[in-house]
Formats: structure tokens, C-alpha cells, sequence
């Protein structure tokens, strides 16, 4: 790539059109693969089916913040895992978005391929999860029990060493 | 890349409409996946928009994160044995729809190129690759998320057979396409053996497309794939399928040219044709191999190209060397010293010939035979040690020359040297090179020698320390050397005082400060005695009736012993003899003084002639001669009585004087009569010749004295050695003695073991109680 190319036009699934910066867009592993391949196309759009325009806003917001971070290498799982391993969540990743939000972020982040976003989104529902018991977890998410008594004796069990 | 192309008139691009929906089964997604690879793999030129690499990658997406209930993958349960969760389920099934696109394309590879062969088929191959390959990275990055989740979870369960995609495009190139141009294991491929032609052609002198071929076997390191770990380069496809091949080839190749160019040309031109042949093929390497292959093409072209010919090269190397032929010795030893023990033969021929040449330069500078009785003592020294110099200068420039100043060469040429340097035709005995080469550097050193400046000077003596080095007995040099730097400083001959003492200093260097003492100290008691001189003649002020000059010399420096004589002093010195030997024990209260009358010097003035001469004589000369100022004629009885010298001593001067017609002899009544007639042609009259007997004496002498101290060195040597040893036993004793004492001169083990004996008998060692073979020391 020359580097030529500035700005970039991305489509929603809700067909908002965003003009982006490259540099900001790259956060995104998938996008950055597929400039490099495909090379510069004055005027292309790149369309987004599986994102709408209130989480491209928010991803936007965070590519935008991180981008004078240097780019995840690929494969670089050392540094990644060391990453990922903390809980803690750094001030600004801290802003709160509610749990539909949330979640949606996670799926985006996935699709576009941007692993620190990925990381952090998964993170902040661990820390949800953390020290609250099966009921309060699917109170919180939601979720019906569709286990059997018999079935959640048995996990009860198996799980019994990670108690303490 | 851009949009328009080639074909791009049949193909259309689909449009978001095309897109299968999110919960679109295998058959609807793969008919419009496959379709983008296959664009992908196979139009790539016609480029591709955002729109629908998204839509593919979208779709994958899609189907590898659809949710689906458990009953609908029994076939993922029968393929992998265990069921698994949803996703896998849908990622091997994309997989394996991907993998069979590739085999198929692959097999159309092969049968579109089944029909080529040699040039064809490299160019049909080495294009088809690099669409594949290309395709391959482009594919591979569209399916990322299916290497990053399905393919890097089934590996991270230690299933093999899985691949990231570039890596199952390559295994499937490989196994349905490359695997089937190979017919027969132990044979090259079609591709190989294309290559191969190529390479041939090449070695001919014919022009090939080497970018082509490295192509083609860049493919090779390619697709040398490690299970283990795809980023880590495995080389043994190009090994087994290349490089065993290519080797054989180049044996024979060579093997056939070698065989076929040495019988109709000169070795000379044989070095030449091989050695570029050698730098040809390390820049084949470079040019389209793998750099894996450079040793062990190295190894084969210099055992067919050299080790195969080294006997011939060998022979030839005599014929170099007597004909100076330097080119070819230096591409001789480019060429040997590649091969293991290659240069040893030349090392050695090179030794002996350089001996060879040092003894024939000796015999040529030999006075003709007859021309003296005494042809050894006769020897010129500059001619000798100017003819040794001669040849090691010459062989010294091959060795830094053809031979790169190379060790082992250098070891040769010293050896040779050494050797003719100390036993040649002129030198039958081991002491007759130090003493001529102490001559040589006396000639240098002395007054007379007015041919050369000081920076001359200065070189040749460097140039004579070069023989020095190769001298085996420095000790006799060491005397010899002695000797006439006392004979140059008594009789103040050298040329200046600043080349004596760089000459010290250069034996300082190469043989240490003990070596150069007794120089040194010679030196500095020359310089106190003219300091000595002038204070004695302040003290005497006018009134001594003559002019003297003393030399007062440390007698353990100074190669120099009374005669056996008496000597009565004549009593016209009588008053100087005795207020110097006052004087003296003023200044340096219990020395003794030895008056050493055999090498002092006088001059006298006749006073009886019409012609008033000045004789130089000798002491002994001045006390005869004095005997005439009371009577013109004195019997031989007479003079021995007066003078009190040794018969042995008196005749050869009495005969001297007769012989310069300053006395007459009458035979019959033994009386010696002054001539009154005596007449010169010149006013200074050197009567005081050196005698005959005495010169030869001298040298004589000298060797004994060398004997006499090597003795000491035995001894001092031992005591050293057991000493810090305490007990030894006689073999290792006698292997470091010599080991020790051989930079000196090269000792004797008789003489060593008699310097034992008598280390035994002044009860310094002793015999072990215990084993006869061992000494101990005694405190």
C-alpha cells in the first residue's frame, strides 16, 4: 500500500454511511488484511452487514483512543495471554454502555478482528461474574435454568474442588 | 489492485443480494464461497472489491458462529469420533469443503502440465506456482477466522493432519500435484530433471534464465513442510527431490570435464580452468540455489575438481618451483589448501627444495678446490653469509607470496634454513656458522667498512639477525661475537658506538638479557676508562715524558688472560707502570690489577737513523727494542734474560722484527745486531703483525671456552630444574634439560649426563633409595 488513502468510507447494517480515518480503521486485523491484500480503491465502500451504526459508534470511539497503540502482532500469544490475564480494565476502556451494549461490542469486536477490544469486553463480564453464585449469574444475564435437579446435582459435583 | 482486466467481461462480481443468509447450510454457503475462491485462486488479476471480500468473510463468519441444535452433526461425530461443540462443527465442515476445491485444482494443475517436459514445463510450473501461492495468502487471510478459532483449537488439541490454510494449500500442491512428477523415488522428477538440463546448459556457457529456475526451486524449499512447526524451514523436500540429484549430476559433470581437459592440457592450465570453475559454481549458489547447498557443493567440487588431482598437482609442484613459475604456485596452493592434508606434501617438497637451494648457494661461493690448503679458514664471510641471506630472502617472498604467508610454510622455510644455515658445505662443523656469521658482523661493524652509511648498516645487521635466528649454537656465536667486540673496542676500530649497541640490542631481543650482559658491561668499562685516562693524566700533569691512554676492563667481562710469561717492565715505562697502579688503588682501593701486556700497543721514535720513523709495536716489541738503547748488538741470551718473556713468545716476535729488517740475525752466533741501514717508505712502520700460530690458537680457544662454559649451563640448568622439582626421574630430566637449553645451542645427552655425575659428586643430587632412575635434590 502507498499509504495514499486517508479516509475511508464504512456502511452499517442500518445503512449509515461513517467516514473513516484509515489509521483508525486498522484497528480492526480483518479490515487491515483486506486493504493490504485488495489494495487502495479510491471511492469503495467497505460495507459492515453484521454491525449497526450505534456499536460502529462505540468501536469507532475506541479504535479512535487506542490508535497510537502499536498494533497486536499476529500470533504474538505471549504478550496477549499477559495482557489478558490481569482483570484490571484501564480507566477509559472503563466507560460504562449497558449489558445489551456490552454485548454487542463483544460480537463486533470478534467480527472486525480486534483483539485488545475483545479482550477488554470479555474481561468486564468476567469481573460481572466474579464471586456471585449460579442464581445471582442468571438473574443478572437473564438466563432460565434448564437443567434438571438430577443434571445440576451432577455439575455440583464435578465442580466441587473449585468450592473453596 | 486494479478492477479491469482480462476477463473480467465473464465475470461478475456478486452483490450483497447473492449473499446466503446467516443460517445458510453447508451446500448454499460453500456455492458461494467456493465461487470466491476459485476467483481468488484463479482470476486474481481481475481484482476484487471491498464489497465482496466483506461478503465472503461475512459469510464465513456467519457460518462458523451459527447455532445449531446437536442432532444435525452426526456426520462430524462419525469423522471425529467425538462430538463436539457447535461451532467446530460447521469450521470442519468448511475445512473440508476448502481442502477438496484445492486438491481438485491442484489435480488440474498436474494434468495440464502431464504433456511437458525440460524448459516447458519450468515456465508452465514456475507460473502455475506463483498464481497458487499468491492465491493461497489471499485465501488464507479471508478464512482468518476460521484459522483462528476452528484450526488453532483442532491443533491445540494436538490433531496433526490439520492445517492453517497457506499451509493446506501447500500440502495439497504438494502431495496431488509436485509428488506426481517424481515417477521412480530414486530418480529426479520431470521437474528435477528440467532443472538439471538447465544447470547443464548453463555449466556449457549457454545462457538460461536463472530467476526462473530459482523460482522453481524456491518451490522446493517451499514446500519442505515441518508438522511439528509450519514457521520453521524444513529443507528436506529440497534435498531428497533437489539437491542429492543436482550433486550427482555435478560429480559426473566434472568428473567427465576434468578427465577429458587434463589429458590434452597442461596442469598449469588445468589450475586455472579449475579453479574458476570453483568460483563459477559458488556463484551458482547465489545466483538460483539454496545456501544449504554451498558446503556441501564445495565438498564435491573440490574432491573431483582437486582431491582427484593431487598427485598430479604435486608432481607438478617441483616444476614450479624450480622454474619460479609464482602465478601457478599461488593457484596451486588456492586449489590444495581446500582439500584436508593437501598442502602437507608441498610443505614438505617445499623444505627440501629450499635446503637444496641454501647448500647449493654455499657450494657456489666455495673457493675453488686447491685454491688453498686451508679452505675452510679461508671462507669469505660476507660471500657466506651473503649467499645464506640470498636464498632466504627468496623463498621468504614465496612464503608471504603464492603462499599467504601460511603457517605451515613458514614452519618449512625455518626448518630449511636452520638446517643449511647450520651444516653446510662451508660449515662441516656446527660451530663454523656462528663464528663466521660473529666475522661477517664484524666486518660490519668495524671502521674499515666506509661502503655503507648508518641506515645501511642498520639493515644489514637486521638482515644478519635473521641467520642469527636460525642459529643452533648461540653460545659460540655469543664468544665468537665477544671476541671481536673486544678486539673492535681495545683497539678502537668500530664504527660508531651507536651500531655497536643496536646490535646489542637486537641479540637482546631475540635471546634476553643474560645473552648481552657481558656486551653491555664490556661497553661501559670502554667509557669509564677514558674517564679513568683523563683523571689519571690531571693527576700527573706534565710530567709524564709520554702520551698514555688506559683501558681498564672488568676481567669477568672480557674475553681476555694474561700470556703464560714473566715480563720484566722496561724501565723506560717503569714510572708511568707504577703511578698508574698508585693511582689506580686511590681510586678503586682492593682491586686487583692485571696488566695485560700482549694486547697493549706502543709508539716509538727512532732516534739512531737518518730518517726519523715512528715504529707501532707490540709491549713485547717495545721491551726488545728498548734493549738497543744501551748496546747495537745483544745476544738472543741477553734479550730472554732482560725481558723476562717465555721462549714461546719471545721467538716470534724476535723473528718479526727480523723479518721487517729493524734487527739483523746472525744465525751462527745467535747475536742480534740493530740495523742502521733501515729504511721504509713510510714514517709510520707497523711492526706489530699478528702471528700466525696465535689466530689459529684463537679459535681454538675460543670453542674450548664455549665447551668449558656449556658445562656450567648443563649444571646450572639441573640444579634449576630439581630445584623447583625435588625429585625427577632421569628420563623427564633429560628430555627438559634439552628442551630448556636447545634455544642456546643444541646440547648433548653424554654431556648432560656427565654434568649429573658430577652434580652427584658435589652432592647436590642424589640416587633415590627407592628407584635408581630417580634424582633428588640435596639442599
Amino acid at each position: 500500500m502507498s499509504g495514499k488513502l486517508q479516509e475511508i468510507l464504512i456502511v452499517t447494517s442500518d445503512d449509515e454511511t461513517f467516514t473513516v480515518k484509515v489509521e483508525v480503521i486498522q484497528r480492526s486485523a480483518m479490515i487491515k488484511a483486506m486493504l493490504e491484500d485488495l489494495g487502495e480503491q479510491e471511492g469503495q465502500v467497505i460495507p459492515l452487514p453484521n454491525v449497526s451504526s450505534s456499536v460502529l459508534t462505540k468501536v469507532l470511539e475506541y479504535c479512535e483512543h487506542h490508535k497510537n497503540e502499536p498494533l497486536p502482532v499476529a500470533d504474538a500469544n505471549d504478550v496477549d495471554d499477559a495482557r489478558r490475564r490481569t482483570s484490571e480494565i484501564g480507566d477509559w476502556d472503563a466507560n460504562q454502555v449497558d449489558q445489551e451494549m456490552l454485548f454487542e461490542i463483544i460480537l463486533a469486536a470478534n467480527y472486525l478482528d480486534i483483539k485488545p477490544l475483545l479482550d477488554v469486553g470479555c474481561k468486564t463480564v468476567a469481573n460481572m461474574i466474579k464471586g456471585k453464585t449460579p442464581e445471582e449469574i442468571r438473574k443478572l444475564f437473564n438466563i432460565t435454568n434448564d437443567f434438571t435437579p438430577e443434571e445440576e446435582e451432577q455439575i455440583r459435583k464435578e465442580n466441587e474442588w473449585a468450592e473453596e | 489492485m486494479s478492477s479491469s482486466g482480462e476477463g473480467s467481461s465473464q465475470w461478475i462480481e456478486p452483490t450483497k443480494n447473492d449473499k446466503p443468509p446467516k443460517d445458510a447450510d453447508l451446500a448454499e454457503a460453500w456455492a458461494f464461497l467456493g465461487q470466491g475462491v476459485e476467483h481468488i485462486m484463479t482470476r486474481l488479476n481481475t481484482g476484487m472489491s471491498y464489497s465482496y471480500y466483506i461478503l465472503l468473510y461475512t459469510t464465513i463468519y456467519d457460518f462458523c458462529t451459527q447455532h445449531r441444535p446437536f442432532g444435525a452433526h452426526d456426520n462430524y461425530i462419525r469423522a471425529f469420533g467425538s462430538p463436539r461443540s457447535g461451532a467446530s462443527l460447521q469450521g470442519a465442515d468448511l475445512y473440508r469443503s476448502l481442502n477438496t476445491y484445492l486438491l481438485e485444482h491442484s489435480k488440474k494443475m498436474r494434468q495440464e502440465t502431464e504433456k511437458l517436459s525440460d524448459i516447458d514445463l519450468l515456465k508452465a510450473y514456475a507460473k502455475r506456482w506463483e498464481q497458487y501461492t499468491q492465491g493461497a495468502t489471499y485465501v488464507n487471510k479471508l478464512f482468518n477466522y476460521l484459522n483462528k478459532h476452528w484450526v488453532k483449537r483442532e491443533k491445540d488439541e494436538g490433531r496433526k493432519e490439520v492445517y492453517t490454510v497457506y499451509t493446506l494449500a501447500l500440502v495439497s500442491w504438494k502431495a496431488n500435484f509436485f509428488k506426481h512428477l517424481q515417477a521412480d523415488h530414486n530418480k529426479p522428477s520431470r521437474l528435477t530433471q528440467a532443472l538439471l538440463r538447465q544447470i547443464e546448459l548453463h555449466r556449457n556457457g549457454e545462457a538460461v534464465d536463472s530467476s526462473l529456475l530459482k523460482r522453481v526451486i524456491d518451490s522446493y524449499v517451499s514446500l519442505g513442510l515441518d508438522e511439528a512447526d509450519a514457521q520453521r524451514q524444513n529443507l528436506d523436500v529440497y534435498k531428497s527431490c533437489f539437491q542429492t540429484f543436482f550433486l550427482q549430476a555435478t560429480d559426473a559433470f566434472y568428473k567427465a570435464e576434468s578427465e577429458e581437459y587434463i589429458s590434452v592440457n597442461s596442469v598449469s592450465d588445468y589450475m586455472k580452468k579449475a579453479e574458476s570453475r570453483l568460483q563459477e559454481e559458488m556463484d551458482r549458489v547465489t545466483l538460483y540455489l539454496h545456501d544449504h547447498t554451498r558446503s556441501e557443493l564445495k565438498a564435491v567440487c573440490e574432491r573431483v575438481l582437486i582431491a582427484d588431482y593431487r598427485t598430479i598437482m604435486t608432481k607438478e609442484f617441483q616444476v614450479l618451483l624450480d622454474n619460479d613459475r609464482i602465478s601457478d604456485l599461488a593457484r596451486m596452493y588456492n586449489l590444495l589448501m581446500r582439500i584436508t592434508g593437501g598442502l602437507e606434501p608441498l610443505r614438505r617438497l617445499f623444505e627440501e627444495h629450499v635446503k637444496k637451494a641454501g647448500l647449493a648457494a654455499v657450494q657456489r661461493i666455495l673457493p675453488a678446490p686447491g685454491a688453498s690448503t686451508e679452505t675452510a679458514d679461508d671462507q669469505d664471510p660476507r660471500a657466506y653469509i651473503e649467499a645464506l641471506l640470498e636464498v632466504h630472502s627468496k623463498y621468504d617472498d614465496v612464503v608471504n607470496g603464492p603462499f599467504k604467508a601460511e603457517i605451515g610454510f613458514n614452519g618449512s622455510l625455518d626448518r630449511a634454513c636452520r638446517e643449511f644455515v647450520n651444516t653446510n658445505a662451508a660449515a662441516t662443523t656446527p660451530t663454523k656458522s656462528p663464528e663466521l656469521l660473529a666475522s661477517y658482523c664484524d666486518l660490519l661493524l668495524k671502521k674499515s667498512n666506509k661502503d655503507l652509511d648508518a641506515d645501511a648498516l642498520e639493515q644489514q645487521l637486521s638482515k644478519a639477525m635473521l641467520i642469527f635466528r636460525f642459529i643452533d649454537d648461540k653460545d659460540v656465536y655469543q664468544k665468537f661475537y665477544q671476541k671481536k667486540l673486544c678486539a673492535r673496542l681495545v683497539n678502537g676500530l668500530s664504527t660508531s658506538d651507536d651500531s655497536e649497541s643496536s646490535m646489542i640490542n637486537k641479540l637482546k631481543e631475540l635471546s634476553g638479557y643474560d645473552y648481552t650482559q657481558k656486551l653491555t658491561k664490556m661497553f661501559t668499562d670502554v667509557n669509564l676508562s677514558r674517564d679513568l685516562t683523563e683523571k689519571f693524566r690531571d693527576r700527573c700533569k706534565s710530567d709524564l715524558d709520554m702520551d698514555v691512554s688506559m683501558l681498564v676492563l672488568g676481567t669477568n667481562s672480557w674475553p681476555m688472560v694474561p700470556q703464560q710469561t714473566d715480563f720484566a717492565v722496561p724501565r723506560e715505562v717503569q714510572d708511568v707502570y707504577d703511578r698508574f697502579n698508585k693511582f689506580h688503588s686511590d681510586v678503586h682501593s682492593g682491586r686487583k690489577l692485571t696488566w695485560l701486556w700482549h694486547v697493549s700497543k706502543n709508539e716509538l721514535k727512532t732516534t739512531y737513523l737518518p730518517q726519523r720513523y715512528i715504529f707501532m709495536t707490540s709491549s713485547y716489541q717495545m721491551a726488545i727494542l728498548t734493549q738497543f738503547n744501551e748496546s747495537d748488538s745483544i745476544t738472543y741470551n741477553d734479550i730472554l734474560l732482560n725481558t723476562k718473556l717465555a721462549e714461546g713468545i719471545l721467538k716470534p716476535q724476535l723473528s718479526l722484527l727480523v723479518k721487517a729488517k729493524v734487527l739483523l740475525h746472525d744465525e751462527t752466533t745467535n747475536l742480534y745486531d740493530l740495523n742502521l741501514n733501515f729504511k721504509s717508505k713510510k714514517i709510520r712502520v707497523q711492526l706489530n703483525q699478528p702471528v700466525r700460530a696465535e689466530q689459529k690458537a684463537e679459535t681454538t680457544d675460543v670453542l674450548h671456552q664455549v665447551d668449558e662454559d656449556r658445562k656450567f649451563v648443563y649444571q646450572a640448568t639441573i640444579v634449576r630444574l630439581m630445584k623447583a622439582r625435588k625429585t625427577m626421574k632421569h628420563q623427564a630430566l633429560i628430555q627438559e634439560v634439552t628442551s630448556l637449553i636447545s634455544t642456546k645451542f643444541t646440547p648433548k645427552v653424554p654431556e648432560i649426563k656427565k654434568a649429573i655425575d658430577h652434580l652427584i659428586d658435589k652432592e647436590y643430587l642424589e640416587r633415590s633409595a627407592e628407584s635408581n632412575d630417580t634424582y633428588q635434590y640435596l639442599a
